[in-house]
């Protein structure tokens, strides 16, 4: 009997804990505690370097604490969505641009920006468009780029005292006088598909076709997708592949990056967010980057991909806080925090400040006097099948291969596209 | 309390006209385990793979949408259809190679040898190791810049052969499947090795006596007493092909590089219905699913061809 009653007493002990639990917690927020907010993002290498910017901000908002929960990056886009659809979603989560987080917003899980202190003086109309509607009712702030250029090898350029190339054939007999001194002109290779799109088209698309305005050329229907100035991008991977190392068709990102480390090859065409990479493998290693250049010098123009926003959850709790903490992030103060803490990715400020990593304040000054424009296939060539980015990798590899020329490539992209993009269908009126 | 229990489950076991049910008690434990484990979400994938929706939960009622558009979308049929020849291609040569190498090892290593042991040893060795060290090891020895097959062409002189091998559309599976059956081959060979230790003493000394030469007794003799084997075997490679994953992630990364010519039915599946297609990457679950109900009839009817074929052969043979 006595045992029965220990028991029972022990069982409604444990059915009231969670009661307990809950009205101690709920007395602890009412006295003015800290609010944790939590954040998420598929930056899981950034794990101590948003801490330390999370902290600057609460050293401000003493009562406002950030949680960084980052998710591995393949799996994000599906992880956010689940944790959305169930109520699991974090305060504020990183963004995707254009139409991933687009179509978060319009299922309503994105809390409307509009109006939101700070957002329209720090930022320009360009870059916000990536995290907002199409009437450009904003829903998330501008975070993160990245941008792409070519790295070369400073010690093999004075060596062969070879100068910036301004043009593209200047580059290409750059390329074949590094070729005749016996180094690999290019590390770039295509055993990673990916950085034939991403690191090499996309890089050099841009001062091709005429940066944004002549993507918007394109994405209205005044241009088709296999005219000369495309045509004349395919040709310039054409023009690489001769200096491309041996083997490339098996070589993939890691090995492309030691034989720019490694001193082997003189250049490589790449993205900012190697940088850190580069400085902590081999520090002593002299290099540097320039602008991926067009066709005559007057083609300037730099692929500056917006890469990350950040978005506020509609079901947070603490929608007032969360907002505080994005009216923080666009404050210069805020940008100089994530461009030096984050080399190689870059804030989005209008009022770029310099930073103190030597080689990120080097790539991000190209952009000074050159059209920015996305990584070409983003914006709109997505979001149908066979979408852009693959038609645009596939094709270029084909050309590196052998397979097709240039203006096939181009006509397979325009082939493609007019599958299911109403501007590409009826264009070149 | 306790005595209560044991006294009904005494009651259970002695009622006489129950008696010859409580084995079903026994299974009780398995059958939990595997409905909840095994069955529960093997139907549910079913279920899933007739709804469509964005995210981990398609909620949406499609009928046989997935089905049509796995079959006849320009794109995903493209892809299917690849997977799918590959898939039968990178099984081929492991029955062809894979098998046939352990069938060769094991009538080596049952003849017991002098030293057989440390020849097991360095069949067994490939098989222990992560399918992930065995696929970054050769992608260093494949790799055109630094790696050591190039290397070794050169000194003999074959620098003809040298090609970029993991880069090259037509040649990349088939490395990749060798590279396999080089890292599973011990499984056959054990297998084999045991089955023809059964292979009575008797049967080979008086086929002996009798004149038959050594090939004889192993075609005539030998060969349809392990039959049965050869068969789980053959089963065994089947299922563990066309769910094959690893070594074509490791080598190949799960795009089935280059170009998709590597691309088997379990990358495909990782790619629709996990990770989505770069760079968007969004996966759809529905179609993901209908895939793996595709891959798993495939399953069920190689199985089912199998027993049913064993079990005539086994009623033609008792007859």
């Amino acid at each position: 009997m006595k045992n029965k009653c220990v028991f029972l007493l022990m069982i409604a002990v444990f059915l009231a804990m969670p009661v307990i639990n809950a009205f101690a917690t709920g007395d602890g927020e009412k006295g003015g505690e800290a609010v944790t907010l939590t954040m998420g993002s598929w930056r899981v290498d950034d794990v101590k370097q948003i801490k330390k910017i999370c902290d600057a901000f609460s050293r401000k908002y003493p009562d406002i604490r950030i949680k960084f929960d980052p998710t591995n990056p393949p799996e994000y886009n599906a992880v956010l969505r689940t944790q959305l659809e169930g109520g699991t979603a974090p305060d504020l989560f990183y963004l995707r641009s254009f139409g991933i987080s687009r179509q978060l917003y319009k299922e309503g899980y994105l809390e409307n920006l509009k109006g939101l202190p700070g957002l329209n003086d720090a930022f320009t109309k360009e870059s916000i468009m990536p995290w907002a509607d199409t009437d450009g009712t904003p829903y998330g702030v501008p975070l993160l780029a990245v941008s792409h250029g070519i790295y070369y090898n400073v010690d093999i350029f004075k060596k062969l005292s070879l100068s910036i190339p301004g043009t593209w054939p200047e580059l290409i007999k750059t390329a074949r006088a590094i070729k005749d001194a016996g180094y690999v002109p290019f590390a770039n290779a295509s055993g990673d598909e990916w950085t034939i799109a991403e690191i090499v088209f996309m890089n050099l698309a841009p001062a091709f076709i005429g940066g944004y305005e002549g993507r918007m050329q394109y994405e209205t229907g005044k241009r088709c997708f296999n005219d000369e100035h495309v045509a004349a991008a395919f040709q310039a991977v054409a023009d690489m592949a001769p200096y491309l190392p041996k083997g490339q068709e098996a070589l993939n990102y890691y090995d492309s990056q030691q034989l720019f480390l490694m001193q082997k090859a003189a250049m490589w065409m790449g993205g900012s967010w190697d940088i850190s990479f580069f400085e902590s493998e081999n520090p002593d290693f002299e290099w540097s980057v320039f602008a991926t250049p067009g066709p005559t010098e007057k083609d300037k123009y730099i692929c500056f991909h917006m890469d990350a926003g950040m978005g506020l959850n509609s079901k947070s709790k603490y929608k007032a806080e969360a907002k505080l903490f994005l009216e923080w992030l666009t404050t210069k103060e805020a940008a100089t925090l994530f461009g030096n803490e984050l080399p190689g990715f870059f804030p989005v400020h209008k009022d770029i400040p310099s930073l103190t990593n030597k080689h990120a304040d080097a790539f991000l000054s190209l952009n000074k006097g050159r059209g920015l424009d996305v990584r070409w296939a983003w914006p709109s060539l997505l979001d149908g099948s066979p979408d852009g980015y693959s038609l645009m990798q596939n094709n270029a590899i084909l050309i590196l291969k052998g397979e097709l020329t240039a203006k096939q490539a181009a006509d397979a992209l325009q082939k493609g596209l007019a599958q299911w993009f109403e501007p590409a269908k009826n264009c070149g009126n | 309390m306790e005595t209560g229990k044991i006294s009904l489950l005494n009651g259970i076991l002695r009622k006489k006209s129950s008696a010859h049910l409580v084995w079903i008690l026994f299974l009780i434990p398995a059958l939990l385990v595997y409905s909840i484990f095994m069955a529960f979400p093997l139907f549910q994938s079913i279920r899933l793979s007739f709804f469509t929706g964005k995210g981990l939960r398609p909620d949406n009622f499609v009928g046989f949408d997935n089905y049509v558009s796995l079959f006849t979308d320009p794109v995903l049929s493209v892809r299917f259809y690849n997977a799918l020849r590959n898939t039968f291609i990178f099984f081929g040569i492991h029955m062809f190679v894979q098998n046939t190498l352990g069938l060769l090892f094991a009538s080596f290593l049952a003849s017991k040898f002098k030293g057989h042991s440390v020849y097991r040893t360095i069949i067994f060795m490939p098989t222990t190791l992560s399918t992930l060290v065995i696929g970054f090891i050769w992608t260093l020895i494949l790799n055109p810049q630094w790696g050591a097959l190039n290397k070794i062409l050169t000194a003999v002189h074959l620098d003809s052969l040298i090609r970029p091998w993991l880069g090259d559309t037509q040649i990349a599976l088939p490395i990749i499947s060798l590279i396999s059956s080089w890292q599973w081959v011990s499984l056959p060979t054990m297998m084999f090795v045991a089955a023809l230790f059964t292979v009575s003493d008797e049967i080979v000394e008086s086929a002996m006596i009798d004149g038959a030469s050594n090939a004889a007794i192993f075609w005539r003799f030998k060969i349809p007493l392990i039959l049965p084997v050869i068969g789980i075997v053959s089963v065994l490679t089947f299922v563990g092909n066309f769910t094959a994953f690893d070594i074509i992630f490791a080598m190949a990364t799960h795009r089935g590089e280059p170009m998709y010519s590597t691309d088997l039915l379990g990358t495909f599946f990782y790619r629709t219905a996990i990770a989505g297609e770069h760079p968007v990457a969004e996966p759809n679950m529905g179609v993901g699913a209908a895939l793996a109900t595709v891959t798993f009839l495939l399953l069920l009817t190689g199985v089912l061809t199998w027993l049913f074929l064993s079990r005539k052969q086994r009623l033609e043979a008792n007859r």
